[in-house]
C-alpha cells in the first residue's frame, strides 16, 4: 500500500519531467509555406528586399519551406503591423521592418500596433544615406550649401519623403546645428524626387548611393556629404558629414525581420540561427554590395535595446520637426 | 540612321526562337492578367521575378515587359462586356464600351479596342525608339506647378462627361476629390477621414471604389427591372462582331489622340495610365462632331481611352529606361528586377547595354503584333459571354467582382468597400448623377493636391506659380477655355435665338 502510494506520484513526476524536457528540447521547424509580410506593395523597397532575401535563402537552402511574400501596404506600415500582430500564435509568420516600423505608429494614432509589441528577430541591413545635389550646381560641399541658405533664408529647397520621413528630419537636425533654413518638398515616390533634383527644381536631396550611383556616373548628380560614421567604401572622396564639421546624431535607416507577439522560444532561436548562418553566406555579402548596404546584423538584447533607443531618439526629433507626437 | 541600325540589332535579338517564345508567354499572361479584375500586372511580375533570375535577362525583360503592356490591351475586356474595369486604366473604357454592348454591337468595341492598342502600343515603341533620351529630359522640365496645371486640365474634362446636368457633374466630382483626401497625408503624416480605421490609413483602394461603382452598381439597378432572359442584343454573323470599315474611319483621329496623349503622359513620372486615358477621352469627345452622343456608345470613346492606356505603357518605359527613374508601380518593379539581375539602371544603361534596350524595343514592336493577332480573333468568342441569360451573368459578375478586388490586398475590408461603393453606384444611376465624373475626381484628386501644395512650397505660398511658369501657364490657360465653353456656347445660341427673333 505504502509503495504504491509513493511510487505513483514518483512516476507521474518522471514522466512529467521526461516529456518536459522533451519539449524543452523540442526544436521549431517550419512545415508548411512561410508567410513574410512586408508593408510595402510589389515593387516596394521592403518587397523587393524580402523577396531577394527569400530567394536567396532557399537558394541556400537555410530553410526547408517555401517563403512567400505577402504585401500587406496602408497607413505606411501600419496595416502590416496589425497584420502581423493578429499572428500571435502563429509559428510561420514573419515580417520584415523598416525604420518607419519604429516612428509611424508615434505619429499616428490609429496605428494599434508598435515595434514593441512584435518579436525582434534580426537586424540585417543598415542602409547609408548620402546628401545630393545636382553636378551642374555651384555646390560643391556642405559649407558651400550652408552658405547659399544663409544668404537666401527659406529660399532653397530639398524633395524628400513625408514629414516624418529621415530626410527631413535630418534636414531638421542639420538646419538646427548650422542655422539655416530651407524648405522642403514631400514627394510620393524616389523617381519623383530625384526628376525633381535633376530638373533643378530642388536643389538638394537625401539619397541611398545605390539610387544614386548611377546618376554619379553619368555625370548628373554630385554628392557632397556622406551621412555616415565612416567614408562609404564606394564614395571614398565624399567626406561624412561630420568631418565637414556639422554635428548632427545620424538617424539609421535600418532593416530587419520581427516575428508576432510572444513568439515562442523556440521560434524566435530558430530564425536566430537561420539568419545567424544567413549573414555569412557569399551571396548574401554579394547583394549587401550589390546595394551598397551596410551589413547591420544584431540579434537579442543589443536588437531590442537599438529598437527601444531609435524610439527615444526619434520622439524626441519628431517632436522638434513639429509633427504631432501621440505615443 | 543610327536607331535603324540599332533596330536591326535589336530585331535580330528578339527574333530568335526563345525570345519570340517567351514574348509570346509574356503577352499571354499580360492579356489574362489584365482581363482578370483585381490581379495587376505589377503583382504578376513581382512574382514571376524569382523564375526569371535562371533566365537570359534580355530574355527575361522580353518576358516581363509582355506582361506590362499585354495587359493594357485585356483591360477592356471586362470592361466592355460586364462594366467592370479589368485594370484601373481602363475605367473610361467602360463608359462607352458596355453602352455599345448594350447595343448589340459588343463584337465592335472589342475589336476597335485591340486595334487602337495596336496602334498607340506600335506608336509608343516608335517614340520610345525615336525620342526617348530628348522626351525624358523634357519631361525633367515638369515640376509641381506642371504637373497640377496638367491635373487641372483633366478635371476640367468633368465639362464633357456632363451630360445633361452640370450641376450634378460637378457634385459627382467633388465628392470624388473628397474620397481622394481620405487616408495619410504625405505632408504633415496626418490621418484625414479614416473613422478611426487602420484600413483607411492608405486611402480608399482605387480597384474597390470602381468595381464597386460600376459593376456591383450595374447588377443593382438592373435588379430592379423585370428583363427577359438575354438583356443583350448580339448581332449574328462574323462581319458584325468585328469592327466595320466605316468605325475604322471614324476613329482615325482617336488612334491619334490615343497614341500621343498616351505616350507623353506615360513619360511623366507619377502621372498615370488613368490620368492618360481621361484626358484622350476628354480630348476626343472635345473635337467630335457630336459630342452629346459619348457615353452612350461611340467607338471613339473606346478607341481613345484604349489608345492611350497602350501608348501609356511604352511611355513609361522611357524614364525608366533612360534615367532609371520608374514612373508607376510595375515600372518600379521591372527597375527592382533589372537590379536583381545585376544591371544598374540610370542614364548610361542603353548605351552600356544596346543589346537589352534594342532587343526590347524590337520585341515590343513583335509583341503588339502578336497581341493584335490573339486578341481580334477571340472577339467574338468573348462576345459570346453576353448570350448568357441574366441569372447566371449577374451571378457572374458579382463573383468576378469580389474575388476580384480581394484578391488585390488580401483584404475582406475591400470587398466590404466595394459593396459600399456598390450602393453609391447604385444611388448614383437612380439619380442621375454621372459615376465617370466622382472616378474622375478620385483619380485626379490625389495628384491635384500634391502638385498643389507642394507648387506653393516651392514658391513660398506664392500662388501665382502656376501661371507665370510657360508650361502650367498654357496648360492652365486651355484648362480655363475648356471650362468656358458651356457658357461660350450658351452665349452663342443666346444670339443666335436673338437674330433669329428679330430676323
Amino acid at each position: 500500500m505504502k509503495l504504491r502510494t509513493i511510487l505513483l506520484p514518483i512516476t507521474v513526476a518522471t514522466v512529467m519531467a521526461i516529456s518536459a524536457g522533451f519539449a524543452w528540447s523540442q526544436e521549431f521547424k517550419p512545415s508548411k509555406q512561410i508567410e513574410a509580410v512586408v508593408h510595402t506593395g510589389p515593387g516596394g523597397g521592403s518587397d523587393l528586399l524580402a523577396r531577394a532575401i527569400a530567394e536567396l535563402l532557399q537558394k541556400e537552402k537555410l530553410i526547408p519551406q517555401r517563403m512567400q511574400v505577402v504585401n500587406k501596404p496602408g497607413g505606411g506600415p501600419a496595416v502590416a503591423m496589425s497584420y502581423l500582430a493578429e499572428k500571435k500564435g502563429e509559428t510561420h509568420t514573419i515580417g520584415f521592418f523598416t525604420g518607419v516600423w519604429v516612428t509611424n505608429p508615434l505619429t499616428t494614432a490609429e496605428a494599434t500596433v508598435t515595434v514593441k509589441d512584435l518579436t525582434p528577430i534580426v537586424r540585417l541591413v543598415l542602409e547609408p544615406a548620402v546628401i545630393a545635389v545636382k553636378a551642374d550646381s555651384p555646390y560643391k560641399n556642405m559649407k558651400d550649401f550652408i552658405d547659399a541658405a544663409k544668404k537666401n533664408p527659406k529660399q532653397l529647397a530639398q524633395s524628400g519623403g513625408s514629414i516624418t520621413s529621415r530626410d527631413n528630419l535630418m534636414r531638421l537636425l542639420i538646419q538646427k546645428a548650422t542655422g539655416t533654413q530651407w524648405n522642403f518638398i514631400s514627394f510620393p515616390s524616389g523617381g519623383e524626387r530625384l526628376s525633381n533634383l535633376l530638373g533643378g527644381h530642388v536643389q538638394l536631396m537625401v539619397i541611398e548611393p545605390q539610387e544614386a550611383g548611377e546618376q554619379i556616373r553619368a555625370g548628373n548628380l554630385r554628392v557632397i556629404a556622406a551621412l555616415t560614421e565612416k567614408r562609404l567604401a564606394a564614395l571614398p572622396n565624399v567626406p561624412t558629414i561630420k568631418e565637414q564639421g556639422i554635428d548632427v546624431p545620424l538617424i539609421p535607416q535600418a532593416r530587419g525581420v520581427l516575428a508576432p507577439p510572444a513568439a515562442p522560444r523556440e521560434v524566435v532561436q530558430y530564425w536566430e540561427g537561420v539568419f545567424e548562418r544567413f549573414e555569412k553566406t557569399a551571396s548574401w555579402k554579394q547583394y549587401l554590395e550589390q546595394n551598397q548596404f551596410e551589413d547591420g546584423y544584431l540579434k537579442g538584447p543589443p536588437l531590442s535595446k537599438f529598437l527601444d533607443d531609435l524610439t527615444v531618439q526619434m520622439r524626441e526629433v519628431l517632436k522638434e520637426a513639429g509633427a504631432k507626437v501621440v505615443r | 540612321m543610327e536607331a535603324f541600325d540599332n533596330l536591326l540589332l535589336g530585331f535580330s535579338v528578339a527574333l530568335t526562337p526563345i525570345n519570340l517564345f517567351w514574348c509570346l508567354v509574356g503577352v499571354i499572361l499580360g492579356t489574362v492578367v489584365g482581363v482578370l479584375p483585381g490581379l495587376g500586372p505589377a503583382a504578376t511580375i513581382a512574382m514571376l521575378l524569382p523564375l526569371t533570375l535562371k533566365m537570359d535577362h534580355t530574355t527575361a525583360i522580353i518576358a516581363l515587359a509582355g506582361i506590362f503592356y499585354g495587359a493594357r490591351y485585356g483591360g477592356s475586356t471586362t470592361s466592355i462586356l460586364l462594366n467592370i474595369p479589368g485594370e484601373s486604366s481602363s475605367v473610361v473604357t467602360c463608359l462607352d464600351g458596355y453602352q455599345m454592348a448594350r447595343q448589340g454591337r459588343a463584337g465592335a468595341a472589342l475589336g476597335i479596342s485591340a486595334i487602337a492598342s495596336f496602334v498607340a502600343g506600335t506608336v509608343g515603341v516608335l517614340g520610345l525608339m525615336l525620342i526617348a533620351p530628348p522626351l525624358a529630359r523634357f519631361a525633367l522640365r515638369f515640376a509641381p506647378p506642371e504637373y497640377f496645371a496638367l491635373m487641372v486640365l483633366g478635371l476640367a474634362m468633368v465639362v464633357f462627361l456632363a451630360g445633361d446636368s452640370m450641376v450634378k457633374a460637378l457634385l459627382a466630382m467633388l465628392v470624388g476629390l473628397w474620397l481622394a483626401t481620405i487616408g495619410t497625408d504625405l505632408f504633415t503624416a496626418e490621418s484625414r477621414f479614416t473613422f478611426g480605421q487602420v484600413k483607411l490609413l492608405g486611402g480608399v483602394d482605387f480597384i474597390a471604389a470602381t468595381v464597386g461603382i460600376f459593376a456591383i452598381g450595374e447588377v443593382l439597378v438592373n435588379l430592379e427591372s423585370q428583363g427577359g432572359a438575354e438583356i443583350f442584343k448580339l448581332s449574328r454573323g462574323l462581319r458584325n462582331l468585328l469592327p466595320t470599315l466605316q468605325d475604322l474611319k471614324d476613329c482615325r483621329f482617336a488612334f491619334l489622340n490615343g497614341s500621343v496623349i498616351g505616350f507623353f503622359i506615360g513619360a511623366l513620372p507619377g502621372a498615370g495610365a488613368t490620368v492618360a486615358s481621361f484626358l484622350s477621352y476628354g480630348l476626343e469627345k472635345a473635337v467630335s462632331r457630336h459630342p452629346e452622343k459619348f457615353g452612350t456608345g461611340v467607338i471613339e470613346g473606346v478607341a481613345a481611352p484604349e489608345g492611350a492606356n497602350n501608348a501609356d505603357a511604352g511611355g513609361a518605359l522611357v524614364p525608366l529606361l533612360t534615367l532609371g527613374i520608374p514612373g508607376g508601380n510595375t515600372t518600379a518593379i521591372l527597375l527592382g528586377g533589372l537590379i536583381l539581375w545585376g544591371y544598374k539602371p540610370g542614364p548610361l544603361l542603353i548605351q552600356e547595354h544596346p543589346q537589352l534596350f534594342w532587343g526590347l524595343v524590337a520585341s515590343m514592336y513583335i509583341g503588339n503584333v502578336l497581341l493584335l493577332v490573339l486578341n481580334l480573333p477571340l472577339v467574338p468568342l468573348f462576345a459570346q459571354i453576353l448570350r448568357l441569360p441574366y441569372y447566371v451573368l449577374y451571378p457572374l459578375i458579382f463573383g468576378i467582382s469580389i474575388v476580384g478586388v480581394y484578391s488585390v490586398n488580401n483584404s475582406l475590408f475591400d470587398v466590404w468597400m466595394m459593396g459600399l461603393f456598390g450602393l453609391l453606384g447604385y444611388l448614383m444611376r437612380k439619380l442621375d448623377f454621372p459615376a465617370a465624373a466622382l472616378i474622375l475626381g478620385m483619380v485626379l484628386g490625389d495628384g491635384l493636391e500634391r502638385a498643389l501644395r507642394q507648387s506653393l512650397m516651392m514658391s513660398q505660398g506664392d500662388i501665382t506659380i502656376l501661371a507665370t511658369r510657360p508650361i502650367s501657364g498654357t496648360l492652365l490657360l486651355i484648362a480655363v477655355t475648356i471650362l468656358c465653353l458651356p457658357a461660350i456656347r450658351k452665349v452663342r445660341s443666346w444670339r443666335v435665338e436673338a437674330v433669329e427673333r428679330e430676323g
